[in-house]
């Protein structure tokens, strides 16, 4: 393993097999007396090798159908399938291992976990796929795998320092890095750029279209910004609970 | 794997968590320190009342005795179960040691010759065993020495060395008190008793020209039919001091004193006495025998085979039921003694352990701390594929290792206090003037500092599990936590 390769199942865009498919989901948030629905009736099918965005003002439930569709959640009503497998239906631990061995997960806040160095984090989906004897036994190859994920990401000077000692846009990298580690099937991102400047929100957005391009690498993303939103494939919109083609862009399926 | 380097990685940096840890491991050490000492007491009490008083008593219940006691003896001395039994006098007298120290004391009477030869009294004495003992261990260790001159000596140390009433063969009696003073029977008092103390440094501090002196004891006789004390009849009954008795009980070593047996009983009028036909008008009298038991016995069956004789001896002699004769093995013989340690045991272990319970809900507070501290961290792992299982058992694990660590802090830190005590205990009482062990309450001059293997390990298995039981409900709430309500933790 000397470099990310495209990933085996990553097919060309134009295969029109779902890898992800959302139906009707419904999700509603109980505040106290009252109920709030959030999402209301969302469609979606993600291709292998897609790059898809959905766009959605703050409070529109995006964050919700994010993690719905990467089994950090369950919808209320409707079915979520993954590879031909009901995620919804699944037990709590098959979900645990989709989320660490089939997807990954890049968040607005990074969330890295603050008493691991940055190459621990980066081992942090093995570490738990391992148990300390498996570990142990592969310990070189997968930090062989991380240096250089971590590299390919620009961070390989900083493999031993604390989240607290990096700038925003390289924790986000570290995050990035993380998510790719088991050579995730969809790489999830909830807002990606929402908590890095200009400059570096444009660093990153390149990384993950290099991701993208380069590397065949499926991903889903949220986001709040339109430009953001237009260097994906393809780009949804959700409103009033629903996903829908933006109202200017030309029909794409 | 992500567990254990989490778990190494929270125990370093959440040091709050090292609260609990020292909270277990002062629980643990609390808990150690005080079953060390009281068990170790228990222990101590019963060896040295088990060492002084034979495996099965047989005893007479009042001043009086009992009578034809040496029929009841040569009669258990057949028993497959016994090995030895001999007759002991106790009652109380008033004892002048060279108009120096002037004393109501215990009197104990042994048959001359048989010292040990039921009990372990011939290894409290002094002069006789203790310190030609001490010499011989001292030569063995002696540098320069080849390994069979060693073996050789440290074997004669283990040797019986007979000890008795005799009078020293080197004093000079009839220099100080005249020709008669020759014939004078030999005394062994208790070492308490004439001021045998031990320094500062644990020596033994020998009185110098302790066997110069001579002791008067005036003895009660009571009446066969024990319905008289004649006080003018009180005999006064002169002695040579031949050895000092140093049990390590306080209550012997301070106030008793040991007589040939044939002389206290005479002066007692607890002899036979015959008519001039040389019939027997009131047969001798004893107040106990006491047995000693095979190896291996079980003593219940031997104080049923002992009392099966004695009870045969009475009714062919028709002993009168105003001798009341008990027989029982030494424990029950302590009954009241050991009981009352072992519930006092009992219940300070109680306490001790109630406060331990303290220190599982100071952990339950602090894991829980912990947990709700680390919510935005449990969803992060649970966001890339731990399980809610896995979770738990990071916490879990946290406890366990806190535990393991507090436990071997307090078993370290509790031997310390326990192989030291005395010497804490001195010195407590030399900066602070606070003495709590006083041998006049405790019986024994030292503070017990031993520890129980068996004890140990039950405290320090309990501690670890109850570090575990502290940080349960935390894990459980760990795993129960909805990865992405806990992302939005702030």
């Amino acid at each position: 393993m000397s470099q990310l390769k495209p990933h085996p199942a990553a097919a060309p865009p134009q295969s029109t097999a779902a890898l992800l498919r959302a139906q009707s989901v419904k999700k509603t948030f109980r505040m106290g007396d009252s109920t709030v629905p959030v999402l209301k009736n969302a469609d979606l099918a993600v291709r292998p090798g897609e790059f898809v965005a959905i766009e959605g003002r703050s409070g529109s439930g995006k964050s919700t159908l994010l993690h719905i569709l990467g089994a950090l959640d369950l919808p209320d009503e409707g079915a979520i399938e993954f590879d031909g497998r009901d995620i919804v239906t699944m037990s709590e631990t098959d979900r645990s291992e989709l989320r660490n061995k089939a997807f990954g997960f890049v968040f607005q806040f990074y969330h890295l976990l603050p008493e691991l160095n940055v190459l621990e984090n980066t081992l942090l989906a093995p570490m738990i796929e391992n148990s300390w004897f498996s570990f142990r036994a592969n310990r070189r190859k997968l930090r062989e795998r991380a240096a250089e994920v971590l590299t390919q990401l620009g961070m390989e000077h900083r493999l031993k320092h604390r989240p607290n000692q990096l700038s925003g846009g390289e924790r986000q990298r570290v995050a990035i890095a993380r998510a790719l580690m088991n050579e995730p099937r969809i790489l999830f991102a909830d807002e990606p750029t929402g908590n890095l400047d200009a400059e570096t929100g444009r660093q990153i957005m390149s990384v993950l279209e290099n991701l993208h391009q380069k590397h065949g690498q499926t991903i889903v993303m949220v986001t709040h910004d339109r430009t953001v939103a237009r260097q994906a494939d393809r780009v949804l919109v959700l409103k009033d609970g629903r996903l829908d083609r933006p109202a200017d862009s030309p029909a794409r399926e | 794997m992500y567990k254990l380097l989490l778990i190494l990685k929270y125990l370093r940096k959440r040091r709050i968590a090292w609260v609990s840890l020292v909270a277990v491991m002062l629980c643990t050490a609390m808990v150690l320190v005080v079953i060390s000492v009281m068990g170790g007491w228990l222990r101590m009490f019963r060896a040295s009342f088990h060492g002084l008083s034979g495996d099965v008593i047989v005893s007479g219940k009042s001043l009086a005795g009992f009578p034809y006691y040496q029929e009841m003896i040569d009669q258990i001395g057949k028993l497959p179960e016994v090995d030895a039994a001999m007759p002991t006098i106790r009652t109380y007298g008033l004892i002048n040691i060279d108009n120096q120290i002037r004393e109501g004391v215990q009197v104990i009477a042994f048959p001359e010759g048989d010292l040990g030869k039921v009990n372990n009294f011939d290894q409290s004495l002094w002069r006789q065993y203790q310190k030609p003992r001490q010499q011989l261990l001292e030569e063995a260790n002696r540098p320069g020495l080849s390994a069979e001159e060693r073996r050789r000596l440290r074997e004669k140390a283990d040797h019986p060395m007979n000890p008795s009433f005799d009078l020293l063969p080197n004093v000079p009696y009839e220099e100080m008190r005249g020709p008669v003073s020759k014939n004078w029977p030999g005394i062994i008092v208790g070492a308490g008793l004439v001021g045998m103390g031990k320094d500062k440094e644990g020596k033994v501090q020998e009185i110098p020209f302790l066997y110069d002196h001579w002791a008067y004891l005036t003895l009660l006789g009571v009446s066969a039919d024990q319905t008289r004390i004649d006080v003018q009849q009180a005999q006064t009954v002169a002695f040579w001091i031949v050895d000092a008795s140093r049990t390590q009980i306080w209550q012997y070593d301070s106030n008793t004193v040991y007589v040939p047996f044939k002389v206290a009983q005479r002066y007692l009028k607890m002899d036979e006495v015959r008519d001039e036909n040389g019939n027997v008008e009131e047969p001798a009298r004893t107040s106990d025998i006491q047995v000693k038991v095979k190896a291996g016995v079980d003593l219940q069956k031997a104080k049923v085979a002992i009392a099966d004789v004695v009870q045969k001896v009475r009714t062919l002699h028709q002993i009168p039921r105003s001798y009341p004769i008990l027989v029982q093995t030494w424990e029950e013989s302590q009954a009241l003694w050991l009981d009352a340690i072992e519930n006092e045991k009992s219940l300070v272990t109680f306490l001790f352990s109630l406060i331990s319970i303290v220190a599982i809900f100071l952990i339950f507070c602090i894991f829980y701390m912990i947990v709700v501290e680390k919510t935005k961290d449990i969803g992060i792992i649970k966001s890339v594929g731990a399980t809610n299982a896995g979770v738990a058992g990071i916490f879990l694990g946290y406890g366990l290792a806190i535990g393991i660590a507090g436990a071997a802090a307090g078993l370290l830190f509790g031997y310390l206090i326990v192989h030291n005590i005395n010497y804490l205990h001195t010195e407590l009482g030399r900066r602070l003037g606070i003495v709590i062990w006083k041998p006049e309450v405790y019986a024994f001059d030292i503070i017990p500092n031993t520890m129980n293997p068996k004890e140990v390990a039950v405290i320090v298995l309990v501690a670890i599990v109850s570090s575990l039981l502290g940080a349960l409900i935390p894990a459980w709430r760990a795993a129960r936590m909805h990865p992405v309500e806990a992302l939005r933790w702030e």
